[in-house]
């Protein structure tokens, strides 16, 4: 069956179809005991939106401390707790479930063509876990919150804070279940729910990244678990081994910490890259150049993100020797991210370009994450991070690969499938300007902050020597432009929930299975389980898209 | 919560097969593949400690064995040999299972019950052997004496290479005092032994001196790192036995009710997976903390 | 030490390795550069060229080309490699101090930097070198982890509890240079800082020596205080307040712990300073450090002086120690003891005090 008597079959091509996922039950029960994966994916788009409010006000009072050298705004033990509880918010409660448990549970179905995922109960057992890991961690703030870093460095987090670190450390041990769920449930959908044709090379490289973010946090997770378990035990017995005055290797956390937390980075990141494939292809109308490479770099990026760990630790105290190999693997890893940096440009060329806001989204990706990409190298490099190290730059660093590439990312996604989660556009005017001044508002807000790094100023300060006090000020300028840039999103794809133009089975006319069913889709996904005969990204004859009827109907005013 | 809607018309839903799934060989490959993911997951979970071990193990490799002597290896073997046969039992309960001889299955599902509720009572005894001894490393979690008037468990003076407190002959002189219920260790003899015979490892010679003298209290604190190992991995394993154990408990119900066959006995062999993983963990742990320096004991210490 | 008043960019050169550190970044920035410009480029090119001139038009059937996956594989990976190469071979550089080094001991502790020089000086929050000659830091802490930072040199390294860490630098250039701790280790961590101090050898010598010129006792004490040996950080006023206020003090009877009163003269301020612990007044805790060995019987004196002078009437005129302001002889951006009590004193620092972090007392603490 192909692509056009797909959506022939449904009878609703331009509207929304009167029954679909979101209406067939609408009792809170068939919300909260769903299992169907688009539902799941709703509920944790609300839930990681709330955790990213919540650490974006941390964040703005962070940068309307460091307007002034003085810690003037906020006692400085507070300013300790705000900048732990925005890395801990946005680390652990954002950025890790954001792409894979939204987009990724919503689509990787649909995109294999498939019912549900292979496990859903498991997949509401996820979401369960983490809303109650969220609710824990937001009783430990509310309380009195946590001022060890999101690094929990010992003996400082075991032994001297007067804080609440148990509790938010047992938050996120628990949350780590959520992780790993999601990642096991990913798996076993990709090996075994395929629909027939769909090939392992026929996958969308939105699958394949998350094929290896599975991977990623399923060997990953438990590590941190461990290890944060046994930080709680030793906080509360007193008794362990992170505590030098008891016999412990502080050390020793901070590799057993790092072993999961580097890789944590590239559970962030990837599945923003699969994202931007999507996004570069599809906006290209091509088919996406070195499409294997890319799939196989997701691996590589996964397999040796696990054997770099140690470039944190460099001024640590660690030999010497192993900071070697560390910084030889961490320029290894950088490899397979350039690479799919060209293959990336090189999609665009000879394409059919256009800039909706969702590819200008993914356009921005590319260019944030090439320097936060860069920088990594400068930190990866021994002698020069010895300089660099818990400076500004490190900082900036981060952020431009986690804000300025995931984020970003996730942006970029949650605009391009946001039609077929909800059946609706939201206002182009709207997305492209607030696209904008995010991309603006940002590398305002973070460049300067390299230049802090490079000049010495110090992270986890809340005061600071007044010769940083210029560049900080712009830094909190960008900031307030980012802030804007993010909260109109949040307005225009609420409002075209109800005002939106109805979307249509597939409002950009591509060719990837998942708008060859209905927007919303139904229950099941498909009305009737598809048979895939088609490349991925193919754009040809053989993708079945009849375009002349594609333009006609654009033309033509929707039928509803 | 969901209609199946129009898919029933279509499928034959054989019994257990799940709606998400079109047939049981898919059903059955999606659920091994995640039993497989979930135990790699779990070994990775107790990766993390068999790193703290082996970090701590090679440091401070005396106190070690010290602690490891005073473990019981007879318990220890016994509880190896009692999940060993656990296993066997759990491999014919898969094996009658899939002959659909209910009878058989429910009698060896019953069998793997009690040997994995000997294990944790064996546990039992050696945790309450630890309480009384002050082998707990959590301060107040040891058994409280006061103790007679007077009592010394440690004369004035004696060097902890000479306290017969912790070896392996009980000593008659020794007392067990022990008002706040702390962790208690006063033997350093194996550390003495190795300083005479010059085997003790770099952080050794820092770790467990004071002033160039061996000191007591902080090879305590070394031993005291071991028994929190210890009680850490076996707590954890035992954890995992008796969520097994409740396992068991569903898998006893369910092929009670004769749900398994030929055709379907996808949910045995899936427990009998954890089941397995749970053996080999404790098959890793036994030896790491069970036989260390066990030539020690036989030199008269 | 920044002496220019337009925005800063670049940190001074201070040390001898300090140029490779720059060159190496320098050469990464030529390599990002060289990686972006074309990227971008290209982008744009690309976005321009191959916009969607009709819609629903379908881009160019290319799937891939091994010849350039090849290319931007090696290319990348061997510049990669480089600088890996670069990298190891200055961290070797930093990481290998010459033989003739002077040894300068460090003990970081919350949140105060303690340095003793082998000649048996001791400073605090400061360090004082010779120019040219090359010092070697052997460090440890007390407590949490902490680093010693000095960007000026390009160097840093962690102090570790239980066991020590090294540094080392040979300094090119006169001067003052910043001194931060740059590990996050708990309430005061940024005002965990100081200066390094680069000298002419005749001047070092002088300070060796300990001749500072032209200070009145009261000044010298008020320096001590407020800067050098960190007692304003617990006395001084403002959330971090653990110490007894000493305006008043001197001449005033004060309660003990343990009940007992005693007069505040000269001989109880100077044994306050050398043996805290044997005379506690009611109501803190006993958590002031020892001083003693750290200063001579002149700062003695000095010190005396200044906390007599806290006193209206006691002694000459001198501004309160609870006042904002720096004093005269130390510049902005001045150290822990200083840089961090800028708040007012709160009405609710009472409560700061039971809910904040108090690590001196960790079993004290009753939150998890």
């Amino acid at each position: 069956m192909n692509a056009q008597d797909a959506v022939l079959e449904t009878g609703y091509q331009s509207g929304i179809p009167p029954v679909n996922y979101l209406n067939i039950k609408t009792t809170l029960a068939s919300w909260l005991l769903t299992k169907d994966h688009k539902r799941i994916a709703l509920m944790y788009l609300v839930s990681v939106s709330v955790f990213f409010m919540i650490g974006g006000l941390f964040a703005a009072t962070i940068r309307l401390e460091l307007l002034t050298p003085a810690s003037d705004l906020l006692e400085t033990g507070t300013y300790n707790k705000v900048f732990t509880e925005h890395g801990i918010m946005m680390i652990f409660f954002f950025l890790i479930p954001s792409i894979p448990a939204v987009l990724g549970n919503f689509l990787i179905p649909i995109m294999i063509g498939a019912k549900d995922l292979a496990l859903p109960r498991i997949n509401l057992i996820s979401l369960y876990i983490y809303w109650f890991a969220g609710a824990l961690a937001l009783y430990g703030l509310m309380v009195g919150g946590v001022d060890t870093g999101w690094t929990f460095y010992t003996p400082y987090s075991t032994t001297f804070s007067n804080t609440y670190v148990m509790i938010v450390g047992l938050a996120i041990f628990i949350n780590g279940f959520s992780s790993i769920l999601t990642g096991l449930n990913f798996i076993v959908t990709i090996h075994t729910m395929r629909a027939p044709g769909m090939t392992w090379f026929r996958l969308p490289l939105f699958v394949w990244a998350h094929y290896a973010v599975s991977l990623v946090m399923i060997l990953g997770t438990p590590v941190v678990a461990i290890t944060v378990l046994l930080l709680a035990i030793e906080r509360v017995s007193r008794v362990g081994i992170f505590d030098p005055s008891i016999g412990g290797d502080p050390i020793l956390f901070q590799h057993l910490f790092w072993f999961y937390s580097h890789p944590a980075v590239y559970i962030m990141v990837l599945p923003g890259m699969g994202v931007v494939s999507e996004l570069i292809s599809n906006f290209s109308r091509k088919k996406i150049f070195g499409y294997e490479f890319i799939a196989f770099s997701s691996i590589a990026i996964a397999v040796f993100g696990f054997l770099v760990w140690g470039h944190h630790l460099f001024v640590s105290g660690q030999s010497p020797y192993a900071g070697m190999v560390f910084s030889f693997l961490t320029m290894v890893v950088a490899v397979p991210s350039a690479i799919k940096m060209f293959n990336w440009t090189a999609t665009l060329y000879k394409g059919s370009v256009s800039f909706d806001t969702p590819m200008l989204y993914g356009l921005g990706f590319m260019g944030l994450f090439l320097i936060g990409g860069l920088t990594g190298l400068f930190l990866g490099s021994m002698g020069l991070d010895v300089h660099l190290t818990d400076t500004y730059f490190v900082v900036a660093h981060f952020h431009y690969v986690m804000v300025g590439g995931q984020v970003i990312a996730y942006l970029g996604g949650i605009h391009y499938w946001w039609p077929k989660m909800t059946g609706r556009m939201y206002s182009e005017f709207w997305g492209k300007i607030s696209a904008m001044l995010v991309f603006v508002g940002f590398n305002l807000t973070f460049f300067p902050q390299f230049l802090l790094g490079y000049m010495g100023m110090p992270r986890r300060y809340a005061a600071y020597p007044p010769e940083f006090q210029v560049l900080n000020i712009f830094s909190t300028a960008g900031a307030s432009v980012l802030g804007i840039g993010m909260l109109m999103p949040v307005i225009y794809l609420v409002h075209s929930l109800k005002f939106g133009k109805p979307a249509g089975d597939n409002p950009w006319m591509l060719p990837g299975l998942e708008w060859r069913t209905t927007s919303p889709p139904p229950l099941e996904n498909f009305a009737t389980p598809p048979v895939v005969t088609w490349e991925a990204y193919e754009f040809g004859e053989g993708s079945g898209l009849d375009l002349e009827e594609a333009r006609r109907r654009a033309a033509a005013p929707a039928i509803l | 919560m969901s209609t199946h809607g129009h898919s029933d018309k279509f499928v034959y839903h054989e019994p257990g097969l799940q709606h998400q799934f079109s047939d049981m060989e898919q059903q059955e490959e999606s659920v091994s593949i995640g039993m497989w993911m979930f135990l790699v997951q779990e070994i990775m979970f107790f990766g993390g400690l068999f790193t703290a071990y082996l970090v701590f193990r090679s440091k401070y490799p005396m106190a070690f064995a010290a602690g490891s002597n005073h473990l019981d290896a007879f318990w220890g073997g016994l509880n190896t040999i009692v999940l060993i046969v656990s296993s066997l039992t759990m491999a014919l309960t898969v094996y009658y299972a899939q002959k659909g001889n209910r009878n058989l299955q429910v009698i060896f599902i019953i069998l793997t019950m009690l040997f994995g509720a000997t294990f944790l009572g064996v546990k039992a005894i050696e945790y309450n052997d630890k309480y009384h001894h002050g082998l707990v490393p959590i301060a107040g979690l040891n058994l409280r004496a006061k103790g007679t008037a007077g009592a010394e468990q440690h004369p004035e003076g004696k060097p902890c290479w000479e306290v017969a407190g912790h070896s392996a002959e009980p000593a008659a002189e020794h007392q067990y005092v022990n008002p706040k219920g702390e962790f208690e260790w006063a033997d350093c003899s194996l550390a003495k032994l190795a300083q005479d015979e010059g085997y003790l490892t770099t952080a050794e010679q820092i770790g467990y001196f004071s002033n160039g003298e061996l000191d007591g209290n902080k090879f305590r604190d070394k031993v005291r790192i071991f028994y929190y190992l210890y009680f850490v991995m076996t707590g954890l394993h035992a954890l995992h036995m008796i969520v097994g154990l409740l396992l068991m408990t569903w898998l006893l119900w369910t092929a009670y009710k004769g749900y398994y066959n030929a055709d379907y006995y996808m949910p045995v062999e899936m427990s009998g997976l954890y089941w397995h993983f749970v053996d080999i963990v404790w098959i890793f742990l036994f030896p790491l903390l069970y036989l260390l320096g066990r030539h020690f004991l036989h030199a008269g210490h | 030490m920044q002496t220019t008043n337009w925005v800063p960019l670049f940190p001074e050169q201070a040390s001898t390795f300090a140029w490779q550190v720059d060159a190496l970044y320098f050469y990464l920035v030529a390599v990002s550069i060289a990686f972006s410009i074309p990227i971008v480029l290209a982008i744009f090119v690309f976005g321009m060229k191959y916009r969607e001139r009709e819609k629903y038009v379908s881009g160019a059937e290319i799937h891939g080309s091994m010849v350039l996956e090849t290319t931007w594989s090696i290319i990348p990976f061997v510049v990669s490699m480089t600088i890996f190469l670069g990298g190891a071979i200055v961290f070797f550089n930093q990481m290998t101090p010459p033989d003739d080094a002077m040894t300068v001991y460090v003990v970081g502790k919350q949140w105060m930097w303690k340095m003793q020089h082998e000649t048996g000086q001791r400073e605090i929050n400061e360090l004082h070198v010779p120019l040219g000659r090359t010092v070697k830091l052997t460090m440890t802490t007390e407590d949490v982890i902490h680093d010693f930072g000095l960007p000026e040199f390009r160097t840093k390294a962690d102090v570790v509890p239980g066991r020590y860490t090294y540094l080392w630098f040979t300094p090119t250039k006169p001067g003052k240079y910043h001194l931060f701790c740059q590990e996050y280790c708990g309430l005061n961590h940024s005002g965990m800082g100081g200066w390094v101090y680069v000298m002419e050898q005749r001047d070092y010598d002088n300070w060796l020596s300990g001749n500072v010129s032209g200070q009145t006792p009261v000044e010298m004490g008020k320096d001590l205080f407020e800067n050098k040996l960190g007692c304003a950080s617990c006395h001084a006023g403002g959330p971090q307040q653990r110490g007894a206020k000493l305006e008043g003090v001197f001449g005033s009877t004060v309660k003990l712990t343990g009940g007992g009163t005693v007069v505040a003269d000269d001989n109880y301020i100077r044994n306050s300073i050398l043996n805290p612990a044997s005379q506690v007044v009611e109501g803190y805790q006993p958590i002031m450090p020892t001083f003693k060995g750290q200063v001579t019987e002149e700062q003695l004196n000095a010190l005396v002086a200044y906390v007599k002078s806290l006193t209206p009437g006691a002694a000459t005129n001198s501004p309160s120690p609870a006042s904002t302001a720096p004093s005269p002889a130390n510049t902005a951006g001045g150290t822990g003891a200083s840089a961090n009590n800028m708040t007012p004193a709160k009405a609710d620092r009472g409560k700061q005090n039971a809910a904040g972090s108090n690590p001196n007392t960790p079993s004290n603490s009753n939150s998890r």
